[in-house]
């Protein structure tokens, strides 16, 4: 039925290797999925679009044989497909490249890519599967980067990621289902991604690329099929006939702007600093971070997935042991050794994973709302009876339902759950509220809700930081977002002044700009001066790295309009040549851009009044060649 | 508000299923209690129900550290070993000290090798099953050594006031017994202590970032439990006026057996007290049903490992049939 040509008309589609029709799935009476249609055609990446919790994961994982359907038929090269496990999948060459890999650390990159085939009986031949690996990674244009023999717990999330695709590969699969591939890795390492990518669709593969990144759906998917709340909302449409506005549009099934409501602070309503870290330190992750905030403020803490932001918390709160650091709150330094110290400290933390660290599955709905009262009180009793008004008020505001308090906790969904869990927060009265990743796994129409308990928390003085590797919700939330890269926080910035790219750019992990820095450094070294690597928005500056002396009046993390640094004439004519300002300072400006056409920001040079100035074409020459060349790891 | 996505999975509620296991442990007691009256007549007699009440003194009292251990997850091999050692202890003090300083002595001492384990498991991270499977070796071997590998007798006669007082008929170690139960009950209920037992048990990550004392409650249950052992003993010795190295012989399996039969889980988290004393009666009656019957005492393990047994599948395929639905 879909085998009509395509609209140029010049050729024939091919037959889809994979068709999903009125594929449902319940867990108990959640229904996760409702009637839904797929199709992966040899050739072509399609995008398996929709927010948290629309379903996409689901579907995903009935067609690798995670889990099986409530109910639909799948097909797969034209006869039907029944499977009962992955192992199924994989025999049949459908295979799954999680977000969570599913490699073992301590097995060397050779066995993890050979891992399945330790199943299968007889003997294995290393030395043929070494020859068979190097073949997979040369195909995949990645030979030599990969040392067969490391231990798979000393790689990269991407270097992880290139051998869970080489272990698809060695088995053959036709269909790789790639699952938010992206959320760990920085821009360059995701063209590294998108590269192998376009090779596995030129050699006939169908490809599926689940995502909520818009910008990465337009840059690899060929058509879309979008989930919303379980069902299939659009299915199988070309990406090009498509806009942002339409997939967003599709994706929320109501205007984006009302799942934000806009909250109007005024300047005033912003307390004082209620809490600060200094200098935080918890090796390996967290190796130096600081921040701040106020009573009644948002602020984000915004990074890739394994910059160390959750560790950061975790320090904070006494799970794990910190080498050095400060943490005040209301001004006065404060010793957390265990969280008991930090609940009473007036801080309340929503730990990231909501079923191992929050979720208490024996305790009923009101015991998990009264648990963290009970840490923070020092009765002998456990004090329900004198806090039930308490409950029964918050009950009542946060919409829970107040005639099932005493039935499971698990009876609910992950956004009713994860409402409870805040509530149970809510209820310590704290001065500080910290939630790490609160609305991962919770529907859409949850999640407004819970950013709107949060905006009433604030408006109420309440003091919150929220982690979330969502740079829309963080826009949308929060009033300023500090940017955590490598267990560094690198910036400190109002969210006015960011956009989803410019986060993405300062989020990269260090490992991964140092051939920037070290450009700059070059450039300071050839020419002297003060070499800088930055964002321009409009008459907006937003600094990324520095070095040399300073004359520019740009600093790494910090944003500034054109006439609060020193170079305003050239950041505002952006030329190809050297702009000279009324005293006598020249800068010149080249833009990066990848071999995708990404913006990667500017690299400026400014030379003190009276040198001479060097061939701006040489400098811009180099600027862009580094830009183009492919980064050493993946 | 409009995204109050309600979705319940089962019919079942938390608090429903306790306490419907409760109810049908009591069925199944009551069942037992039919069924033996009518397999001999002896069984009804008011004699024979304080002779139930005076043998599950000893296991009751252990059952209590053991639910205590088991709703956090861990488990407590040693309590045999444990009454073994302190029983020992206890006999070796009272022929050189007055009984009220020899029995708390004696209690002590359970609960000092209780903190001993508890503070391998829950400082150290051991696992609990392989700490109390070394402490019970260590106390079984202390009490052949410190008992001269015979059994101690010549305890002063007044020590058997402790369980032939009676108050109203109703003998004093069942009047401790039952005090021990409500209190404990009590406890796991209502207190801080109690519900933070549970939450350790259900999950001990989500207790600790609640700011629950994690540490703290998991070394106390093994206290308790090894204290508990030691006033079991007490009892005992009380009764039969002579300490032997060898007592409580796999007395760790009764109680455990008792605790799983009312309910709780090795897991941890689920379980109440009262469906511990359910699981001592059961077990206390089958066994006195068995002897009043004439049945040879080395069946009696059988019939009491297939009960167990039983019961367990029973739950386990009602639990089946009620998710399903």
């Amino acid at each position: 039925m879909m085998q009509s040509p395509s609209q140029s008309g010049t050729f024939v589609r091919a037959e889809p290797l994979l068709m999903a029709r009125g594929v449902s799935k319940h867990f108990g009476k959640t229904r996760a999925l409702v009637d839904a249609s797929l199709t992966l055609r040899p050739g072509e990446v399609t995008g398996l679009l929709g927010a948290n919790g629309a379903g996409k994961s689901t579907l995903s994982r009935i067609v690798s044989g995670h889990i099986q359907p409530t109910g639909g038929a799948l097909e797969f090269d034209g006869g039907p497909l029944a499977l009962s496990s992955t192992r199924d999948a994989l025999r049949q060459g459908i295979a799954l490249v999680a977000q969570e890999t599913s490699l073992a650390p301590d097995l060397s990159v050779l066995e993890n890519i050979f891992l399945p085939n330790l199943a299968t009986p007889g003997r294995l031949s290393f030395r043929n599967m070494r020859a068979r690996a190097t073949d997979l990674l040369a195909g995949l244009g990645h030979e030599h980067v990969l040392p067969l023999d490391a231990e798979v717990r000393t790689l990269s999330a991407a270097q992880r990621q290139l051998v869970e695709i080489a272990k698809a590969l060695a088995l053959d699969a036709r269909l790789v289902i790639f699952d938010e591939p992206t959320a760990s890795l920085s821009t360059t390492e995701v063209d590294g991604l998108f590269d192998i990518m376009d090779r596995l669709r030129e050699s006939g593969r169908a490809l599926a690329f689940v995502s909520h990144r818009l910008e990465e759906v337009f840059a690899i998917t060929d058509r879309v099929t979008i989930l919303r709340e379980g069902q299939v909302v659009a299915e199988d449409v070309a990406t090009s006939s498509l806009t942002q506005g339409d997939i967003i549009q599709h994706m929320v099934g109501r205007d984006i702007g009302a799942i934000y409501s806009e909250r109007n602070v005024a300047p005033d309503a912003v307390g004082d600093t209620v809490f600060e870290v200094r200098g935080l330190k918890a090796a390996p992750w967290v190796r130096d971070m600081s921040f701040s905030v106020r009573a009644g403020e948002i602020l984000g803490l915004g990074g890739l997935v394994g910059a160390g932001r959750s560790e950061a918390m975790e320090a904070i709160w006494g799970l794990r042991t910190k080498q050095a650091g400060e943490v005040l709150v209301k001004g006065q330094p404060v010793s957390l050794r265990k969280p008991a110290d930090a609940v009473r400290a007036g801080i309340g933390f929503v730990a990231e994973d909501r079923r191992a660290q929050n979720i208490v599955p024996d305790l009923s709905v009101r015991e998990n709302l009264l648990l963290a009262q009970m840490g923070q009180h020092r009765s002998f009793w456990r004090g329900y009876g004198r806090r039930a008004e308490k409950v029964a008020a918050l009950v009542a505001e946060l919409g829970l339902p107040a005639d099932r308090l005493d039935t499971s906790l698990l009876n609910y969904s992950g956004g009713m759950q994860q409402k409870i869990i805040i509530a149970r927060w809510l209820l310590t009265e704290p001065d500080i509220l910290i939630l790490d990743e609160p609305t991962k796994g919770v529907d859409i129409g949850t999640r407004s809700s819970i950013y709107r308990i949060l905006q009433r928390a604030a408006d109420a003085g309440l003091a919150v930081i929220v982690i979330s590797s969502d740079f829309e919700e963080l826009l949308g939330l929060a009033e300023r977002i500090v940017v955590v890269s490598d267990g560094v926080t690198i910036a400190d910035l109002p969210a006015a002044r960011l956009t989803e790219e410019k986060l993405t750019l300062l989020a990269a992990p260090r490992s991964s700009t140092q051939r920037n820095q070290l450009l700059l450094q070059d450039i300071t070294q050839a020419h002297g001066g003060d070499a800088f690597w930055t964002l321009l928005d409009g008459d907006e500056t937003i600094c990324l790295a520095q070095a040399g002396q300073a004359l520019s009046g740009l600093q790494p993390g910090q944003a500034a309009v054109a006439q609060q640094t020193s170079i305003p004439q050239a950041i505002r004519a952006r030329a190809a040549a050297f702009v000279v300002e009324v005293d006598g300072r020249a800068s010149l400006l080249t833009q990066m851009t990848d071999r995708r056409g990404h913006d990667l920001g500017w690299i400026g040079l400014t030379l003190p009044a009276g040198i001479p100035v060097p061939d701006p074409a040489e400098i811009r020459t180099r600027i862009q060649n580094l830009a183009q060349t492919e980064d050493a790891h993946v | 508000m409009s995204d109050t996505t309600l979705t319940p999975k089962g019919p079942s509620m938390m608090g429903t299923v306790l306490r419907s296991l409760e109810v049908r442990m009591l069925g199944l007691a009551l069942l037992l209690a039919v069924v033996l009256s009518f397999a001999s007549p002896f069984f009804l007699t008011e004699r024979n129900i304080f002779n139930i009440l005076d043998q599950s003194v000893v296991i009751g009292i252990v059952a209590v550290g053991m639910t205590f251990v088991i709703l956090t997850g861990g488990i407590d091999l040693s309590v045999g070993a444990v009454f073994g050692l302190t029983g020992i202890i206890l006999a070796q003090a009272l022929q050189v000290m007055p009984i009220p300083l020899a029995i708390p002595l004696g209690i002590l001492a359970g609960a000092g090798i209780g903190l001993f384990s508890g503070v391998l498991i829950a400082v150290f991270g051991l696992a609990p099953f392989v700490v109390t499977l070394g402490v019970m070796a260590i106390g079984r071997s202390l009490s052949f050594i410190f008992s001269g590998q015979r059994s101690i007798s010549g305890l002063p006669p007044e020590l058997d006031a402790i369980v032939y007082t009676t108050f109203f008929g109703v003998p004093v170690n069942v009047l401790f017994l039952i005090g021990l139960y409500l209190v404990t009950w009590g406890y796991l209920t209502y207190t801080k202590g109690g519900r933070t037992i549970y939450a350790i048990g259900s999950n001990f990550e989500a207790a600790r970032a609640a700011g629950l004392s994690t540490m703290y409650y998991s070394i106390m249950p093994y206290v308790v439990s090894g204290a508990l052992a030691a006033v079991a003993v007490t009892f005992s010795l009380a009764q039969i006026m002579s300490a032997d190295p060898l007592a409580g012989n796999q007395l760790e399996l009764d109680a455990i057996a008792a605790v799983v039969i009312g309910g709780a889980s090795l897991y941890g988290g689920r379980g109440s007290i009262i469906g511990t004393l359910l699981g001592v009666l059961i077990m206390v009656m089958i066994r006195n049903g068995l002897n009043l019957m004439g049945v040879s005492p080395f069946w009696q393990g059988t019939a009491i490992g297939s009960i167990i047994i039983l019961a367990l599948l029973a739950e386990r395929l009602i639990n089946w049939r009620s998710s399903r639905s």
